[in-house]
């Protein structure tokens, strides 16, 4: 690769400013781990804009400022960790299981209108997560990884799916997704014959570890990650589509 | 608001992934005039804009220990938090039933036509530069700066391969550079 080339080409204001391709970003990070030269060059034009950026300065005004201290202030008192919701692992294949979900889908379809306020969407939690010695599984051959790409503004996020052709088994890793505000959940969706179909709500904390979904219905073709209000929803709010990816 | 102390930037960013409401303090005033600058090129609404950066500080306390300085400058990345939160603000439905809507349709539509653009703007700072840029090169940086699609969707949009958007967004981006100096 010629290096100097790379660095003259536009690639690094691109990057910088946010502007790349998943691809572009991704190759972008790890040539700046091998070309120490590259690197430099990117810090020099993150200082450059910093600079001309910082010239450019309109002030909000003194109520706004006073406004975002104050919000800032109540964030740093209102501070509160968030707890997984436990959900009981269930394995989908298993024709009991099938038949126990289409009751209970065709029940939750019934109790909809009358229990609103009340339904609870599943959730990918913690518990789901696979023990150490388990990440072998995601060795076998049958493994087939469906990496799920950022959407629109949100192209740092990132996903992997990993799908097991033969037992039909998915896992899940979220190696990069913005956190939720409390007034919102992340939820996740399968397309099945062009439909959205629900998988559940994702926990903040699974970021970073291989969780095996319970939830995912046959025939899926794609999948896709929606911000959606605290609780989730029945249906996605597509422009609020922060990661999809295609098997 | 007068703040006596100054930081140098590891010293900000302990401050900062302490929740240190001084730290905090520090920050916003001291990179609220810039980044509330590149929100008002997305969003002229003074009104608006303000709740954006208002959401923008609060993105920035939620999400300062996912901030890793090995990828970017701080400052990078609170103008990446600014332009995301700027751009999700454009397509949210209460803006959109607000403002004009700034679609890449009705951008295309307005590109094709050769009328002129949609004049929400009232063009500041770095916006102007880019109105500056020859014709190719101004539509890229308005439809992926300022308007958030990403490249696939310009080349798509422009019925123009991607490959020549990215020449286009790099060019353009190395000329705008130049102006910088």
């Amino acid at each position: 690769m010629d290096i100097k080339e790379y660095i003259s080409s536009g690639i690094i204001e691109t990057y910088v400013m946010g502007l790349c391709t998943p691809a572009e970003e991704q190759e972008m990070e790890q040539l700046r781990l091998r070309y120490p030269e590259l690197d430099t060059a990117v810090i020099t034009f993150e200082e450059e804009m910093e600079k001309n950026l910082m010239q450019q300065s309109t002030l909000p005004g003194d109520a706004t400022d006073k406004r975002i201290l104050t919000a800032l202030n109540e964030m740093g008192k209102s501070a509160a960790p968030v707890i997984p919701v436990q959900y009981p692992k269930r394995n989908w294949l298993n024709p009991f299981a099938v038949a126990a979900s289409v009751l209970l889908l065709l029940s939750a379809g019934l109790n909809f209108y009358l229990y609103r306020q009340t339904k609870k969407l599943p959730v990918i939690s913690n518990n789901n997560t696979l023990p150490p010695g388990d990440y072998e599984v995601l060795k076998n051959p049958a493994i087939t990884p469906v990496a799920m790409y950022g959407v629109g503004t949100h192209i740092i996020c990132r996903c992997t799916m990993f799908w097991d052709k033969k037992t039909g088994k998915m896992y899940l890793m979220i190696h990069h997704l913005p956190q939720s505000s409390a007034a919102r959940d992340y939820q996740m969706w399968a397309t099945v014959d062009g439909k959205p179909v629900n998988i559940g709500i994702v926990q903040d904390d699974i970021r970073g570890r291989f969780i095996e979904l319970n939830n995912v219905p046959p025939g899926a073709t794609a999948f896709s990650v929606t911000l959606e209000k605290a609780g989730g929803t029945t249906t996605p709010t597509i422009a609020e589509t922060y990661l999809e990816g295609k098997i | 608001m007068a703040f006596t102390r100054t930081y140098t930037e590891a010293e900000l960013l302990t401050g900062l992934r302490q929740y240190n409401n001084a730290a905090f303090h520090y920050l916003y005033e001291n990179y609220r005039g810039a980044l509330y600058n590149v929100i008002l090129q997305l969003i002229p609404d003074k009104e608006i804009a303000s709740d954006v950066l208002q959401e923008v500080f609060i993105t920035i306390w939620k999400q300062i220990d996912k901030y890793d300085e090995t990828k970017g400058k701080l400052f990078t990345w609170m103008l990446r938090l600014t332009r995301n939160g700027a751009i999700n603000k454009l397509r949210s439905k209460i803006y959109k039933s607000q403002a004009k809507n700034e679609s890449l349709d009705n951008y295309v539509t307005v590109i094709e036509k050769n009328q002129p653009e949609p004049a929400t703007v009232n063009l500041i700072g770095l916006r102007r530069q880019v109105h500056q840029l020859r014709e190719d090169y101004k539509n890229v940086i308005e439809l992926s700066y300022y308007n958030g699609f990403t490249q696939e969707e310009i080349a798509n949009a422009l019925n123009i391969p991607l490959g020549t958007v990215k020449t286009r967004l790099r060019n353009a981006l190395m000329e705008l550079r130049k102006q910088f100096v």
